[in-house]
């Protein structure tokens, strides 16, 4: 395991992560992919907790805790984040 | 370019016979039937993409509601005018992936690609994309073209994305995906007509084209994560067709979600926002309730006018009239529950509903928009039943179903006013605690037989919480209607139907077989008419209806309802209840509440005691006594009758929905079976506790 792997559900909100890994392969994890969250991918979390909200594209998605503990990620170096800051311009 | 009807296609009539397919050949294809053939076409499209919007727009009121054969999924099914061609549309469930397992999702994808049996593909399918989030929606409108069947792309809420500063260029979609795209706002009907047109061109094509153009280039060539390789094109396509640069998401949805989906903060609006859901289907349905009885009692006026003969009379007035009037008094209920529901869920609100109740249900074994229909319950377990399916989850949808009907509905409150009546009617403060209890009652059976068969009968274990979170949105009236109009259809259907059977079977149950009054009656008449000679019309018209009373009484006890509650007596004494109370049991066997109205005829009050004389009804049954000239009403039968009624499943309107919701009788025969078995044990513990 990568030592910058991090848990989603450990992770605070407004971090900017890529997945990296997810463990077992059930429907639920199944479910999370076709809506987005699978390897290689950006997320953003929105809100911690359980359950907690995390951003895929524009798209907002709840999910409970037990899943996001499934799900380990990187965290994005702030200015290559491209989710975390919509530039308004 | 011509792979597909495109914008610059050339005469549609010359498209339709020759094509080149992907490797330029061209091929030939079989001439149209001259029969006239219905073109259908299938709806999909993401959850919250607007695609009900749409097929709403594009259909009205002319759509039925099915379910998939054998499941409990449901499809609307439409009829549009469009040219001069009727087209069939179909609106499957929402899904976010052609390879989902979610079984909805699964149903919806099968059904595209023909793997329903008895029902061949559609001809074309007509794939709705949310403008706003087009890296998303273009994951499933990949899968869909790569069916290689016609496709037209509606690419829906065009007005939120221009708002947002999204720019599409929509003709190098068109290009980058090599099939019609057509921008629309289904809300406000914008670009409707130019989608019409597209969809006429398409079906004036009796060849089914190839999509052969398209390819993601990356599905199959890349091991490992094919989501992430789809996303990968989906977010490549995207970048290249849209410039979001001036891009400004509205912070509108992150405010309110800021609160909405607060651990505290959150549940407190849910809170609110159910009890206003409550008070409108449990106190503003009050109102057109009362009409609806109003007009039913006027009808069974106006029958019993037009009508002399006895058995007749009582047939159409009691059974017919009667049945159908005690099922549709529901409907404001129903009407009311889905068009807020509708509202609810259009906003976006649901969902966050779901979310924030989510941790504090699945406590419960339960998922957070359970608590909708459990709440629901509360008012009229019909409704609720229904409304379950905003549960995704069958098995959570099941087992919400199942216990729902507990819950302390106001078809309860009768009984229980009459029993608290019987109980304590020096103190309002005892009776209230009863009445509190008895609803406590409900609520601790309902989440606890939902905990057991969540480890018994649908073992699987609850799925977790995944849940898109849509923007918020104003919420569509024209859907909220249609929605509603469509689920009152269901009811009445059902109501005009099974349950108008089996009312009149227990009104033959309760009038046949005849008697003749008992002997005292013609004593009391002649007496009536001697009185009234004598002058003395109000003595004259208290024992014409004493005369009447006991009439009904006599024909009561000896009809099969009262051989049924004689039969049954060995098997209902050790609850306290004598065979009278098994008349009552037996006659409100289809809807609780007539337990009221058959105890006062039982007893000799009057059927309209139960109404309007509600004192002399409960002062009779305090005095009413057995064989053995001990009262029949003791705390103990009291307290058991009132157990048995809280957990009863005395509501036959509830079955037949539970049999449509669930597709099978075997659920309504099992929650019958349960609840009634839950309610004699719990009856009999109770009589013997007091």
């Amino acid at each position: 395991m990568s030592p910058c792997e991090r848990r989603l559900d450990e992770l605070p909100p407004r971090t900017c992560a890529v997945v990296r890994r997810i463990e077992t392969d059930g429907e639920d994890i199944q479910r999370l992919k076709t809506l987005g969250l699978c390897v290689g991918r950006q997320i953003e979390v929105v809100k911690s907790g359980d359950p907690l909200i995390i951003k895929i594209f524009g798209s907002r998605i709840g999910l409970s805790a037990s899943l996001a503990a499934r799900v380990w990620l990187e965290i994005c170096v702030p200015d290559q984040c491209t989710l975390q800051n919509p530039s308004p311009t | 370019m011509n792979d597909c009807h495109s914008n610059d296609a050339v005469s549609p009539v010359a498209e339709t016979f020759s094509r080149r397919n992907r490797f330029g050949k061209i091929e030939i294809a079989p001439l149209p039937q001259l029969t006239k053939r219905e073109f259908t076409l299938a709806l999909v499209g993401n959850p919250n993409a607007g695609k009900t919007t749409l097929f709403n727009a594009l259909t009205g009121l002319r759509a039925k509601t099915a379910n998939f054969p054998g499941t409990t999924v449901e499809r609307r099914i439409g009829r549009a005018a469009i040219g001069r061609q009727e087209i069939v549309l179909v609106d499957l469930p929402g899904l976010y992936s052609l390879k989902s397992s979610a079984p909805e999702e699964k149903l919806a994808g099968d059904a595209l690609r023909g793997q329903i049996a008895g029902h061949a593909a559609p001809d074309a399918a007509l794939v709705v994309v949310d403008a706003t989030n087009l890296e998303r929606n273009l994951f499933l409108a990949s899968e869909v073209l790569e069916l290689k069947r016609p496709v037209i792309i509606a690419l829906n809420m065009m007005d939120m994305a221009e708002r947002e500063g999204i720019r599409i260029d929509v003709k190098k979609l068109r290009e980058e995906l090599g099939c019609i795209v057509v921008p629309i706002a289904a809300r406000t009907g914008k670009g409707v007509d130019e989608l019409r047109s597209e969809i006429e061109r398409l079906a004036g094509c009796a060849v089914v084209e190839s999509a052969g153009r398209f390819k993601t280039n990356c599905v199959t060539a890349c091991a490992g994560c094919p989501y992430q390789a789809r996303y990968e094109w989906t977010e490549s396509v995207s970048a290249r067709v849209m410039n979001a640069a001036a891009a400004r998401r509205p912070q509108r949805t992150e405010k309110l979600d800021e609160i909405l989906t607060h651990p505290v903060a959150g549940v407190a609006v849910f809170l609110a926002v159910m009890l206003a859901f409550f008070f409108l289907i449990f106190w503003a349905a009050k109102i057109p309730m009362n009409l609806i009885d109003h007009l039913f009692a006027t009808i069974g006026t106006w029958v019993a006018g037009h009508v002399a003969q006895v058995d007749l009379q009582s047939l159409l007035v009691n059974g017919v009239v009667g049945g159908v009037g005690g099922v549709l008094v529901f409907l404001p209920q129903i009407v009311i529950l889905f068009f807020a529901l509708s509202l609810l869920e259009d906003t976006g609100y649901l969902a966050r509903a779901a979310f924030v109740m989510d941790k504090i249900m699945r406590k419960l074994g339960l998922p957070g928009k359970a608590f909708v229909p459990l709440l629901s319950a509360h008012a009229c377990a019909i409704p609720a039943v229904m409304s379950a399916r905003v549960i995704e989850n069958p098995r959570d949808r099941l087992a919400t179903i199942l216990v729902a009907p507990l819950m302390a509905c106001s078809a309860r409150i009768p009984i229980y006013a009459m029993i608290t009546a019987l109980l304590f009617p020096q103190s309002p403060f005892k009776a209230a605690l009863v009445f509190t209890g008895a609803y406590a009652m409900g609520i601790v059976f309902a989440l606890g037989m939902a905990w057991v068969f969540q480890r018994t009968i649908l073992p699987g274990g609850s799925k977790s919480l995944v849940i898109e979170l849509p923007p918020y949105r104003l919420p569509g009236l024209r859907t909220a209607f249609l929605h509603t109009f469509d689920r009152a259809k269901i009811f009445v259907k059902q109501a005009g139907t099974i349950i108008l059977l089996i009312s009149l079977l227990l009104w033959t149950l309760s009038h046949y077989p005849k008697s003749a009054p008992p002997a005292a009656v013609a004593v009391m008449t002649t007496q009536a008419v001697q009185l009234e000679k004598s002058g003395a019309q109000k003595q004259a018209d208290e024992l014409r209806a004493t005369a009447d009373h006991l009439t009904a009484q006599s024909a009561l006890q000896n009809s099969f309802a009262g051989k049924i509650g004689r039969v049954i007596e060995p098997a209902i004494k050790p609850l306290g209840f004598d065979w009278q109370i098994g008349i009552g049991i037996i006659s409100s066997f289809a809807a609780r509440e007539v337990i009221v109205s058959t105890l006062a005829v039982v007893y000799g009050v009057g059927e309209n005691a139960a109404e309007q004389n509600r004192t002399s009804l409960y002062d009779k049954l305090r005095h009413a006594t057995r064989s053995d000239g001990t009262p029949v009403f003791t705390v103990a039968t009291c307290m058991s009758l009132l157990v048995y009624y809280i957990l009863a499943a005395q509501c036959l309107a509830t079955s037949v929905v539970v049999r449509r919701e669930t597709n099978s009788l075997k659920w309504p025969l099992f929650q019958i079976f349960y609840m009634t078995g839950l309610a004699y044990i719990a009856a009999f513990i109770t009589y013997h506790i007091f």
